[in-house]
């Protein structure tokens, strides 16, 4: 069993709580990644379950076991470093092969796992290297190595992808899926790179300034956000969000274009719409029909990012509201001419004014039963 | 333009040498003449007719050697000094490794204020610590030799036990005080040795299941082996030199070390035996060449390449 449970735990550091109360659920075999800007405590909340930090109340369990008060040398997990705190003085084998030497597991069988794990990692021709002989990602390879040569039960990286160029993170993170696949050991895979999560994660967990803002599976968390920090932080670009009122289910921006929205929400003031860049569609204004200049329903191209594939179009209106929208392939758009975009209401999200979720009545009816 | 810049001309190019030639020549007589006291050393300790003149000996011979070892206290004195000063050495690293780490890692508030206590009592000249340390020691002592002659009745075994572990007049007490005296200097060599060493390896050697024991053993030592060599090196070369404490503490002639018996030797009253003397230099200088020799392997080797950034 190595089930991780998190129940309300905190983290004080002289006065100042930086994890506010996490409860967290990781399954046996998940891979559960941590994702949340810098600073929000991913690290402090790792190297608590790691035993690396104290915890200052609130419960861990692994395996159903408290763990609080046990060392981190007694929990049997293993950790991929921030920094690779690879062991300087010590070959790639040895560095592989250390916490096996611990263990006086025998000679033969430390050199069979650990070229074992070498050859999953492609690291063979580098065995009698120290560390400082190595390139980053060389590195990073013999850290990962050193975790999964004692086939733990729980494995905890913190950002191990983040030194690594473009290419190579890529290729390293189809290769840790393959060896999730292949170990079946519970992961908790901590990153600010939303990709990395939605890409890996079977659950994320979505932190906020010592918060947990929402948890959930990938798609989930991009379906439907609790709040507009998880609506902005999971999906590239992030999701727009315009300030507005609602009536009779017509939403007013404040340039005063109405957008009618169908599926019965309360009314309010002062809400925001939120829409992603991918559920926009374009529309040009036909040219020279009088009204385009000062309509409430005309855009402004502001920038024209191209990448081949798609491109993204930066929008503004009379009342600077900014909108980002996706368009499959290339463009021919002009910056500074003057478009029209069609919401899709299907595809619309409200918050209140504290960036908390908004659901339809019938929904909430729905749920409320 | 046409070429200003032409290659200097013949006379330029000789005076420019012979500058330079004059140049050199003197340094090499100022270094001869900062060397004819080793030479001298050497050569008479290996000169029959050894003098207080720089000579070329008639012929080699080792007898000043011998005539130390076998015939005066030469080999005790050695004994005596490497048993100490060894000793010394040993505990100083072990207690500057501990005191190192600790005061490396800690985020207290008294870690300045002790940081600098520490590094007073190096500043604060040997001498002047005498009368307090003296009298420390000596109630020790009373104390120490009471607790030994409770132990036992047997005078020859009281005599033992009190030379070993006297506080004055033994070597326990010489070995502490050379421990004391080495330690600061020491202790903040470690200190700054374990603050370039991240603390990201102790927590790798702790999630690879090391106990701290084995974290130590396996990862601290061999990281700080390099000050670990420089500290002991320090260490040793002073309580080596150190001739104020023997002195000081000491008043057998069992108990004198390899500068006591040297001084000793050259206030004999009569005719001075530079042979002797020079034979005793010699190997006074050896040990220091050897721990310098020793140290110099590990003081060269470096880590890096573990973490990034
Ligand atoms: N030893 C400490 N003492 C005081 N505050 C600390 C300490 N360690 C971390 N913090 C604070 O705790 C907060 C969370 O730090 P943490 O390292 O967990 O962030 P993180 O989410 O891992 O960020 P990053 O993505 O930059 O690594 C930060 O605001 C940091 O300043
Ligand atoms: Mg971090």
């Amino acid at each position: 069993m190595s089930q991780i449970e998190l129940i309300n735990i905190k983290k004080n550091y002289m006065g100042t709580e930086v994890v506010k109360g996490i409860d967290v659920t990781i399954n046996e075999g998940e891979f559960a990644v941590i994702v949340g800007p810098s600073g929000c405590g991913k690290s402090t909340l790792l190297r608590m379950i790691a035993g690396l930090e104290d915890i200052s109340s609130g419960e861990l369990k692994i395996g159903g076991k408290l763990m609080n008060n046990v060392s981190p040398d007694q929990r049997e997990i293993a950790m991929v470093f921030q920094s690779y705190a690879l062991y300087p003085h010590m070959t790639v084998a040895e560095n592989i092969g250390f916490a096996l030497a611990l263990k006086k597991t025998d000679k033969a069988e430390i050199n069979r796992r650990v070229l074992e794990a070498a050859k999953m990692l492609e690291l063979e021709h580098l065995l009698e290297r120290k560390p400082a002989a190595l390139s980053g990602g060389q590195r990073q390879r013999v850290a990962i190595g050193r975790a999964i040569v004692k086939r733990p039960k729980v494995i905890l990286f913190d950002e191990p992808l983040s030194n690594l160029d473009a290419k190579l993170r890529v290729q390293m993170r189809t290769e840790l899926m393959r060896l999730h696949r292949e170990f079946g050991s519970t992961i908790v895979y901590v990153t600010h790179d939303q990709v990395e999560a939605m890409t890996m994660a079977q659950k994320i967990i979505v932190l906020n300034n010592g918060h947990v803002a929402q948890m959930g599976k990938p798609m989930d968390l991009y379906r439907d956000p609790e709040n507009t920090f998880v609506a902005q932080f999971i999906g590239v670009p992030k999701m727009n969000l315009l300030r507005g009122n609602l009536q009779a289910d017509v939403f007013t921006l404040q340039s005063g274009q109405k957008l009618q929205l169908d599926c019965g929400y309360s009314d309010g003031v002062n809400l925001q719409l939120g829409v992603r860049p991918e559920h926009l569609k374009l529309e040009l204004l036909a040219q020279g029909s009088g009204s385009e200049n000062n309509s409430e329903h005309s855009w402004t191209v502001d920038v024209v990012e191209r990448l081949g594939v798609e491109s993204f179009i930066h929008l503004c209106n009379a009342a600077r509201d900014v909108l980002v929208l996706r368009l499959e392939g290339d463009c021919d758009l002009q910056v500074d001419s003057k478009v029209a975009v069609r919401f899709d209401c299907s595809h619309c999200y409200l918050f209140n004014d504290a960036g908390v979720r908004l659901l339809p009545n019938s929904a909430a009816m729905h749920l409320a039963g | 333009m046409v070429t200003l810049v032409r290659p200097a001309n013949e006379e330029t190019i000789m005076t420019h040498y012979s500058s330079q030639r004059r140049a050199y020549l003197t340094l090499v007589l100022i270094s001869l003449f900062c060397l004819m006291p080793f030479f001298w050393v050497v050569l008479a300790a290996f000169d029959p007719k050894a003098s207080q003149f720089l000579q070329i000996p008639d012929g080699i011979t080792v007898n000043h050697f011998w005539n130390l070892l076998a015939n005066e206290s030469g080999v005790r004195w050695v004994l005596n000094s490497v048993g100490i000063v060894g000793t010394a050495t040993f505990l100083t690293l072990i207690l500057a490794g501990f005191g190192g780490y600790a005061l490396s890692r800690t985020q207290a508030w008294w870690k300045r204020p002790l940081l600098y206590a520490i590094i007073l009592v190096r500043i604060v000249p040997p001498p002047a610590l005498i009368v307090p340390v003296y009298k420390v020691m000596l109630f020790l002592n009373d104390w120490i030799n009471g607790v030994i002659n409770s132990l036992t009745s047997d005078v020859a075994q009281q005599m033992l036990l009190s030379r070993m572990f006297s506080f004055v007049d033994g070597y326990l007490g010489l070995i502490l005080i050379q421990t004391a005296m080495q330690l600061p200097l020491a202790i903040w060599i470690m200190k700054t040795f374990f603050d370039a060493i991240p603390k990201d390896y102790e927590e790798a050697a702790a999630l690879d299941g090391a106990s701290q024991w084995q974290t130590v053993r396996h990862v601290l030592i061999p990281l700080a082996l390099p000050g670990f060599a420089a500290a002991g090196l320090f260490a040793f070369i002073n309580a080596w030199g150190d001739f104020l404490m023997p002195l000081m503490f000491t008043s057998s002639p069992e108990l004198q070390t390899l500068p006591l018996g040297m001084f000793r030797a050259f206030l004999r009253v009569d005719a001075i035996d530079y042979g002797f003397l020079t034979a005793l230099a010699v190997i006074y200088t050896l040990p220091a060449v050897i721990a310098f020799a020793f140290a110099r392997k590990f003081l060269t080797q470096t880590f890096s390449g573990g973490v990034k950034g």
